[in-house]
């Protein structure tokens, strides 16, 4: 034993020093120069991409292709029929453990506990489930009582170059005892001091217990606990001038040197000890099982950020201001303030070119800087301009739910259930760092800048005016949003000689609060205290109906129905500082379509879906901080109308006893096919201007019309609508061999709502009128289409009526390709130990320009000039906003040794 | 038992490591700098500029790169403290008799905000002009950099950080009472006779540190409650009237307000930018002392440093 200690530690070290070297190796990319974009930036708050948590998350062992994709794909981010992971559903020994604020469920709050939740079921939304509802993404149960695992103990040992370098599990399980009693424990950790992205770094403890008596053969209890203490630096997305400049796309600008270390502005620190009590009741003849659950979770979740006030220059080292390209136009030749047309432009290019590429230093975060001047401010009487906060979005959730399986007989089975929810969300920030800074006010800036420093508006708390922040103290926002939601729901099975029905139902209710623990200086009458309970019925059904002539045929027709609640964090027009819910506040509705042919022949098995979902009524809101208003901002769009269709499948081809052959195929789309309502709050910004930004006239009645975002055409982002693959396997004497080619393509950038805003192309000047008549009497407009594809614009005929409009383009990235293989071995020791060893590779070929995702900025290319009370466009800015994102990029080459031994 | 002792072994060995990796020893900014470590001597003064540049500093938004190293010395007199000023600060001449030919301002235009952490009042500074431009910005002599300003017009502006760590130098520390931070008083009835005297409406007077006295008209009889209207925004301003609502806002993001002087018969302009710690200041209706950045337009115009400049 202490023998085989020994040797899995000196191979993780031999594993370590292996990612070590990958390090330099990821450090010293070099890029093609002629991807010479010049773009600049905003910082996007709703920003979290570096987690890995848009990823598909369903894998349900019986279905080839959830089986696969999930792992295939994942170094692209890809989303099952694009759906986000709101629409799949995880529980836990029968609790549901989606947080019902952000409809996720919460990887990060089972990480590094693999061992411990490796037993688990996937269901597609259409199967019969035995554990609970599943939305249109599915659904997975993770069974950990402690009874269910095996007895002894394992050791894992990993070592890659991603986020973090090196992983150790240990779980030991007793296996269910003659008295009764099992017992099953895990720890962990990952960590990295620096991860492959430079920057960042990664720390994260975990554990695991459990424990279940066994009471006769009828009845179980069983205690759950777990949490992940995990604190870890972000990755920032930029633009491509920004990693142009920095020579790799992995450039990260959140982090910055202090002191000649470095140090990130961006760190997570999450934390979610959920216990989940479980009674399992089951009756002598096996065909009745009730389970019902008691949970309990805190969720902390904590994000820092750099804030800073008055006039002080923003501290984002790719502020678009410090970007070459901010001194001139870099795009068109024909401009007249094109960079190479003017010397002292071009100076000032190449004077900034250089900045950025002289000293690593200089293109990232100087802390330095903002210690020096919050000094000097203090030594002058000011207060600290600079500082870290820290972002708190905590929860206590209680949880009950109630599961009752029952099987007829062999034709007909059912189950059902009731899950009770009360999360209790707690929203707020703290001061993180002074940066050597020791006075602080609270005070909002913005308004500060709108109303005065000394104005009632300014004060963030008016019960507690101007008060002075130390490090560690809430100040600017505090408020809780505390959810409840109750559901009912069933689903039955008949299953007979060649056809299986399926029907599932539930009901649910929602009710949705906001309780402002500050009464915030511009919104008075509506800060502080309760906003009353929004409450809202839902519910929803599905039937499928399968018919399978042989065993080795199977063909599905499903359909579903689903009214669901609108999340909490969409529900309030400006969350941080007031109680008013958004205007079109209802249930989101889905109708969704699917049709699959699951069958073999011979040595081929395989699977073909195709899929359609229509999805109306939706909210969705962004906030983000607005460089054009110089605000934080929230936009919200109601009644959006969505369309999700494609066609997935899977093949399996048996060559021989050893060899293998699979394909793996996602084509699909995701796309807005309305032009959604739309309302924009602007923190800080008086009433007057804020409903004058939220409204737009039509430009021959002059009439209000709705503020709507023109998004007709665009599509689902950051996941790729293609995904093809193609995979061998080979395994001989315990060795197994796999590699596959992984073709992705039609990944889109996030668009940018704000710059499809209809009152935005009013100001743009993208609201056109007939220019004449066609000799076959139909209005002629100035643009041509291709300018409007390409623009965005609304066409009106002469008495105001809207004849068509137009969403600016949105960007898609190149396609590409990426090679994985992986090779391992199974090693059965004497004694029932075993030593499982893989050693897996991604992106082979070093592909480093996949783009992951990304987003637009929400500026606009042009100055506005106010005449009158009325904006329109003015002269255009230096920087193309529209031409310029920021984007991610897929992992560069990478690796993953996991070494198991079972003892 | 012993396997139970070695989970939570196990545990508190993954704990430990977990220790908190984000945390930083504070800094040692003593010798930060923003600024260069030498650019070499003084070879000639504000004066001397003004002079060898009469022709782009004279004539209306014209500049000119300097090509050779022209090195002069200045105290900060006016810089962005309040916000009022934007992205500029201004030096005076070190030493002369006030009102000497050779006691002369000039207009520094920095691409940066919070100048003032580092260009503090009375501190003393070094420009070397090479690769500089030196002309005038709506006629106040000034050193930047072109730029094109959001109307489409080309300016000179501010310089890039880039420039300051190259092309300026401090001298020693920030003196709050170097005798160059006092004024030119021009409260007296000779005072605002030299302003209404229109030869000396150019170049070598402006800017300058002034103090001026007198009534602000927009508050007297009953323009008081009179709001105005702006002409961009098409609101009226709120009352009581401050020294520059955002809805009184004009191309230049600034608000102008009408000093009439003590002797009644000539005015001047006060012109504050909106969204500073100024502009919400009631305006006072009676007399007041005001003191700030003197330029020359199409009449004498004065911005204010910071809320300390009225008395």
């Amino acid at each position: 034993m202490t023998k085989g200690v020994s040797v899995l530690a000196t191979m993780w070290c031999i594993a370590g020093a292996t990612a070590m070297a990958q390090i330099q190796k990821a450090d010293t990319l070099k890029l093609h120069e002629d991807n010479a974009d010049f773009t600049f930036t905003e910082s996007q708050l709703d920003e979290d991409l570096d987690a890995s948590q848009a990823v598909a998350s369903v894998v349900a062992k019986n279905d080839l292709f959830l089986n696969q994709v999930g792992f295939r794909f994942s170094p692209m981010r890809f989303r099952v029929r694009a759906l986000d992971n709101m629409y799949s559903q995880t529980y836990m020994n029968g609790l549901r453990l989606n947080d019902t604020e952000l409809g996720r469920f919460n990887y990060a709050s089972i990480g590094g506990m693999n061992d411990a939740t490796r037993n688990k079921e996937g269901v597609d939304a259409y199967d019969y489930t035995t554990f609970g509802l599943v939305g249109p993404g599915g659904g997975q149960s993770l069974n950990t009582r402690a009874s269910q695992f095996a007895q002894g103990r394992k050791i894992s040992l990993s070592a890659t170059n991603r986020n973090y370098y090196g992983r150790a599990m240990y779980t030991h399980a007793t296996g269910l005892m003659a008295n009764g009693w099992a017992f099953a424990g895990s720890v962990g950790y990952r960590g990295a001091t620096e991860g492959v992205i430079e920057g960042t770094f990664y720390n994260s403890a975990a554990y695991f217990l459990a424990a279940e008596k066994r009471f006769g053969n009828n009845h179980a209890l069983s205690l759950v606990t777990y949490g992940s203490p995990t604190e870890r630096a972000q990755q920032g997305a930029s633009t491509e001038e920004a990693y142009w400049l920095a020579n790799s796309h992995y450039y990260n600008p959140n982090w910055g040197y202090q002191n000649g270390e470095k140090r990130n502005s961006r760190v997570v620190e999450t934390f979610s000890p959920t216990t989940i009590l479980t009674w399992d009741w089951e009756n002598d003849a096996h065909t009745s099982r009730l389970t019902s659950n008691l949970g309990f979770a805190y969720n902390q979740y904590s994000g820092t950020a750099l804030g800073w006030n008055g006039n002080a220059y923003d501290p984002r080292p790719d502020y678009y201001k410090n970007l070459p390209s901010g001194v001139g136009d870099v795009w068109d030749r024909n401009s007249e303030h094109y960079v190479g047309k003017e010397q002292f432009l071009l100076d000032q290019w190449q004077s900034l070119y250089e900045r950025w590429t002289s000293n690593k230093a200089n293109r990232q975060v100087n802390w330095d800087k903002m210690y020096h001047i919050n000094r000097q401010n203090e030594a002058a009487g000011g207060e600290a301009l600079y500082y870290q906060e820290r972002r708190h979005n905590d929860q206590l959730v209680g949880a009950f739910s109630s599961t009752l399986n029952h099987t007829f007989n062999k034709n007909h089975k059912i189950a059902m259930g009731v899950n009770l929810n009360h999360t209790h969300g707690m929203h707020y920030k703290t001061m993180a760092d002074l940066l050597g800074g020791t006075r602080y006010t609270d005070i909002d800036k913005f308004a500060a800048k709108d109303y005065g420093s000394k104005s009632l508006e300014a004060q963030n708390d008016l019960r507690n005016p101007n008060r002075q922040i130390k490090v560690g103290d809430r100040f600017g926002y505090d408020y809780n949003i505390d959810v409840n939601k109750a559901d009912l729901w069933s689903n039955y099975q008949y299953t007979g000689g060649y056809s299986q029905v399926i029907v599932a139902g539930h009901i649910d209710g929602t009710t949705i609060e906001r309780d402002g623990q500050m009464e915030n200086g511009r919104y008075r009458n509506n800060s502080y205290g309760k906003s009353g309970m929004a409450k809202f019925l839902g519910g929803g059904g599905k039937l499928t109906l399968a018919f399978t002539p042989t065993r080795n045929h199977r063909l599905s027709l499903s359909a579903n129905v689903l009214s669901q609640a609108p999340l909490a964090r969409n529900a309030f027009v400006a969350a941080r500082t007031q109680n008013n819910f958004i205007n079109n506040l209802t249930n989101e509705d889905h109708i969704g379509f699917d049709l699959s042919y699951a069958f073999r022949f011979g040595r081929v098995v395989g699977k073909v879906s195709g899929y359609h979902t229509q999805i109306t009524n939706q909210v969705k809101q962004t906030a983000y901080y607005n460089d054009q208003q110089s605000t934080f901002t929230y936009l919200t769009m109601s009644n959006i109308s969505k369309a999700h269709y494609g066609v997935e499948a899977a093949l399996e081809i048996q060559a021989t006893t050893n060899l293998s052959f699979s394909m793996l195929a996602s084509v699909g789309d995701a796309l807005y096919n309305n032009n959604p309502y739309a309302q924009v709050s602007y923190e800080g910004m008086n009433p007057a201007e804020l409903a004058k930004l939220n409204s737009v006239k039509n430009p021959v009645t002059k009439q209000p019309m709705p503020m709507r975002v023109i998004a007709k055409g665009m599509r689902e982002d950051s996941t790729p609508l293609t995904a093809l693959s193609a995979g061998v396997k080979y395994s001989y004497k315990g060795w197994f061999f796999e590699a596959s080619a992984n073709y992705y393509d039609r990944v889109y950038v996030g668009f940018s709502p704000y710059r499809r805003l209809n009152s935005t192309y009013a100001t743009d000047g993208h609201f056109y009128l007939p220019t004449g008549v066609s000799p076959s009497g139909l209005p002629v407009f100035e643009p041509t289409l291709a300018q409007l594809e390409n623009e965005g614009g609304i066409l009106f005929s002469n008495d105001g009526f809207e004849m068509a409009s137009y969403a600016a383009a949105q960007e898609k990235f190149k396609g590409g390709v990426m090679f994985d293989a992986s090779i391992g071995r199974y090693i059965r020791l004497r004694g029932g130990k075993s030593l499982s060893i893989n050693l897996s590779f991604q992106n082979i070929g070093n592909n480093t320009n996949l783009r992951t995702g990304g987003y637009e900025q929400n500026r606009s290319d042009f100055y506005y000039k106010e005449s009158g009370g009325s904006y329109s466009k003015g002269e255009g800015k230096a920087y193309k906003f529209s031409k310029n994102s920021k984007y991610y990029y897929a992992n560069a080459f990478n690796f993953f040794l996991n070494i198991g031994f079972k003892f | 038992m012993n396997k139970i002792f070695s989970i939570i072994f196990g545990a508190t060995l993954a704990f430990s490591m977990a220790s908190c990796m984000d945390s930083h020893d504070e800094p040692n900014t003593d010798n930060f700098l923003i600024t260069a470590k030498q650019i070499g001597e003084p070879n000639t003064t504000i004066y001397g500029v003004k002079e060898k540049f009469k022709t782009p500093i004279s004539t209306n938004n014209t500049f000119e790169q300097v090509k050779e190293d022209i090195i002069f010395e200045g105290v900060v007199v006016g810089n962005d403290v309040s916000g009022n000023l934007y992205q500029t600060i201004v030096i005076r001449h070190i030493g002369s008799t006030p009102e000497a030919t050779d006691d002369q301002c000039i207009q520094v235009g920095i691409k940066h905000t919070i100048l003032y952490p580092y260009f503090a009042l009375g501190q003393r500074i070094r420009v070397n002009l090479k690769g500089l431009y030196v002309g005038n910005y709506s006629r106040t002599p000034k050193v930047g950099q072109p730029y094109y300003t959001s109307s489409g017009n080309l300016r000179l502006g501010p310089m890039l950080l880039e420039k300051v760590a190259t092309n300026i130098q401090l001298i020693g520390k920030p003196n709050s009472e170097a005798p160059e931070l006092t004024p030119r008083d021009f409260t007296t009835s000779e005072g605002e006779q030299w302003l209404r005297d229109s030869n000396n409406r150019n170049y070598l007077n402006s800017p300058m540190l002034a103090k001026v006295s007198g009534l602000i008209k927009e508050v007297q009889g009953s323009e008081k409650d009179n709001p105005a209207t702006g002409a961009l925004s098409g609101r009226k301003e709120p009352l009581p009237k401050i020294f520059a609502p955002e809805v009184l806002y004009d191309a230049g993001y600034a608000v102008d307000r009408t000093l009439l002087l003590k002797s009644n018969n000539s005015s001047i302009t006060i012109r504050t930018s909106t969204q500073n710690d100024i502009a919400f200041l009631p305006i006072p209706a009676d007399t007041h002392t005001y003191t700030g950045i003197m330029s020359y337009y199409s009449n004498w115009q004065m911005q204010m440093r910071s809320v300390n400049d009225i008395k």
